[in-house]
């Protein structure tokens, strides 16, 4: 940046602009940070200190939400006397048995699709894309009535087959950008030197691992966060967290400290998932669109 | 090649040799297509294992567990919607009704009225996350703290949607919600909850989404300031341009396409994801938040007319393969530029 001495880069204008940036940075943060923080804090709340408020327009009657005694109890509640630990093991054997099986069946089909070319594989490739952007409210109104005939409604099996629906086309879409992006030459030299087909896709594997591996983690986070394919084909038998959460609210009294303990509980290991995969998010969100 | 690699038995290196007696080893010589002019082996032993070439059965095979599970869970229910869509479907009952589940639609208020909210709810949050988030993306880009600021403001969408309907449900409560506390105090709102009022639902929906998923777009476009080529900002600047007409004429062009694509995906998202709606107000008050794919739920699970809601999913799946069509060609347009 030679041009540094020729050209006013600061001018007050541009000064002010910072300002403002950063000032909306911050309050930006804020209101980013604060639902959760409040989630965080209520959970440790008893339930009438989970109420008080300071009376309207108080300023400083906001220290109010700090006055509390921390306890525990609503997590001691919700594992000891409402079971959470089953829900907590459903929500975890569907996500991953969901996110194995696309993975697994995905990489197989990225992995062919990425390497030969065939008559109609443009419309393959939009019947896959297709069912992964249908609205899953519209995809479950048949998908229900053919599980209810199967007895697959309210288990386990029935649950995963259905998160299946959105995390295998997105495994297979994602995936074979991720195929794409290793030479085939390096498969070609491993035949060359007398290894079979197979174990030239073997030889490959390590290339793709930490890509596989973080996609494993993406399917994980949407089988998790899912609430209506667990509502509706879970209902019953195969009670996940987010369903279990929100059948905490009852009309007569709702348990607002469970509620907030139950949405830590469900909250906190995705986010560790998602800082963990952090580099792969934004192509796993985008649907591999956009690189970072 | 020189006549030391030059072996004397070889046929196809014999030709050289013989009419390179007299070289000029410094002319670069024109050697013809059909002569090996690769040192060649004395004896050529086939070798112990040859691979035959791939066929393509083996790519087949790979393909078709994916296939068929696909195929299940995804034409196999196309079928079955089109069938129940034409048919009164109770539990364990099945009716022809010469189509009277699509005759019933264009009378139906709600149905028409869910459209317009989806197209109303999807275009408040576009806008709000499509200003919000650029501008996001253009205050952190470059600054020191972007890596901290850019994980902390992932953590919402890491969510899952309905735990952070709850959560802003507990908010905006009429009550004891902190939020709503705020509102007032800033004297926007009076005591009655942004949930409770059909004028205000729609917003306290729309900031939600805004919440969640404002952190997208900004992720995207990041993505997209760091493909900005810094050559012709630095030559705009050079040439004299401010920092603003930089903006609007080298930034802004190379934004679009990323742009687009985070406009499509959340767009499709509006469709897909209802949870944090059916937390907060279920379609309510009135029907003033009930939105096309609320309404469908509705139709299907609370009052289990499995019939009406096949013929109003399959519509809504029609408009979504449609809005799709777009998407992949946005896409595909995209391929190219990607790195």
């Amino acid at each position: 940046m030679a041009s540094r001495e020729v050209i006013q880069y600061e001018t007050p204008l541009s000064k002010a602009f910072r300002g403002f940036c950063a000032v909306f940075l911050a309050f930006y943060v804020v209101w980013t940070v604060l639902p959760l923080f409040i989630m965080f804090m209520s959970s440790f709340k008893d339930l009438l200190e989970a109420f008080k408020l300071p009376a309207v327009g108080d300023w400083a009657g906001v220290t109010v939400f700090f006055e509390f005694t921390p306890t525990t109890k609503h997590y001691y509640e919700l594992f000891a006397n409402l079971g959470f630990s089953t829900y907590l093991f459903n929500s975890l054997v569907a996500a991953g048995g969901s996110a194995v099986v696309s993975v697994i069946l995905g990489s197989m089909c990225a992995y062919s699709l990425s390497r030969i070319d065939f008559k109609g594989k443009g419309d393959l490739f939009f019947w896959i894309i297709s069912t992964r952007m249908a609205p899953v409210v519209a995809v479950m109104v048949p998908l229900y009535w053919i599980f209810r005939q199967l007895d697959l409604v309210g288990t386990l099996p029935g649950l995963i087959l259905a998160y299946t629906t959105f995390n295998l086309p997105f495994a297979i879409w994602i995936l074979k950008g991720f195929f794409d992006n290793v030479p085939y030459a390096i498969e070609e030299a491993q035949m060359v030197d007398g290894a079979t087909r197979f174990q030239a896709l073997r030889a490959i594997l390590p290339l793709v691992a930490p890509g596989i591996g973080a996609f494993i983690v993406l399917c994980i986070l949407f089988a998790w966060n899912d609430y209506l394919f667990a509502a509706i084909i879970g209902s019953g038998g195969a009670k996940t967290l987010p369903v279990a959460t929100r059948e905490l609210v009852q009309p007569q009294n709702i348990q607002w400290g469970q509620i907030m303990a139950a949405g830590v509980v469900t909250t906190l290991p995705m986010m560790f998932l998602g800082l963990v995969i952090r580099k792969y998010l934004v192509t796993g969100l985008t649907m591999g669109a956009v690189k970072e | 090649m020189t006549d030391a690699t030059t072996p004397k038995t070889s046929g196809a290196a014999r030709k050289i040799s013989g009419s390179g007696r007299n070289l000029d080893l410094f002319r670069v010589r024109h050697i013809p297509d059909s002569v090996e002019s690769r040192p060649v082996p004395l004896s050529v032993t086939e070798p112990s294992s040859l691979n035959k070439p791939v066929s393509k059965s083996f790519y087949f095979w790979l393909m078709v567990p994916a296939i068929l599970v696909l195929a299940f869970i995804s034409i196999y229910p196309f079928f079955w919607m089109i069938y129940m869509s034409l048919h009164d479907v109770d539990i364990g009952h099945i009716e022809w009704n010469n189509f009277a589940n699509f005759i019933k639609l264009p009378s139906d208020t709600r149905f028409l009225m869910g459209w317009l909210l989806l197209a109303q709810y999807s275009a408040m949050c576009l806008t709000l996350q499509i200003v919000i988030g650029v501008f996001l993306a253009l205050a952190l880009n470059g600054t020191r703290l972007e890596k901290v600021l850019v994980t902390t403001l992932l953590m919402p969408m890491m969510m899952a949607p309905l735990v952070a309907g709850m959560v802003w449900y507990f908010l905006y409560n009429g009550t004891f919600g902190w939020y709503h506390w705020l509102l007032q105090s800033l004297g926007i709102l009076g005591p009655k909850s942004i949930l409770a009022s059909s004028n205000t639902a729609m917003i306290g929906l729309v900031l939600v989404d805004v919440w969640q998923w404002t952190p997208l777009i900004t992720l995207i476009t990041l993505a997209g300031l760091k493909r900005v080529p810094q050559d012709q900002l630095e030559a705009n600047m050079v040439d004299g341009a401010s920092p603003f007409r930089n903006f609007v004429s080298v930034t802004m062009p190379n934004l679009y396409p990323v742009l687009l694509i985070a406009i499509m995906l959340r767009f499709m998202d509006n469709f897909r994801f209802i949870d944090s709606i059916l937390v907060l107000t279920g379609g309510g008050p009135g029907n003033a938040t009930k939105i096309l794919p609320v309404y469908l739920f509705e139709v299907s699970f609370k009052f289990f007319k499995l019939g009406r809601g096949a013929a109003i999913a399959l519509i809504l799946l029609i408009v979504t393969i449609i809005l799709g069509k777009l998407l992949v060609r946005v896409f595909d347009r995209q391929q190219p530029s990607k790195v």
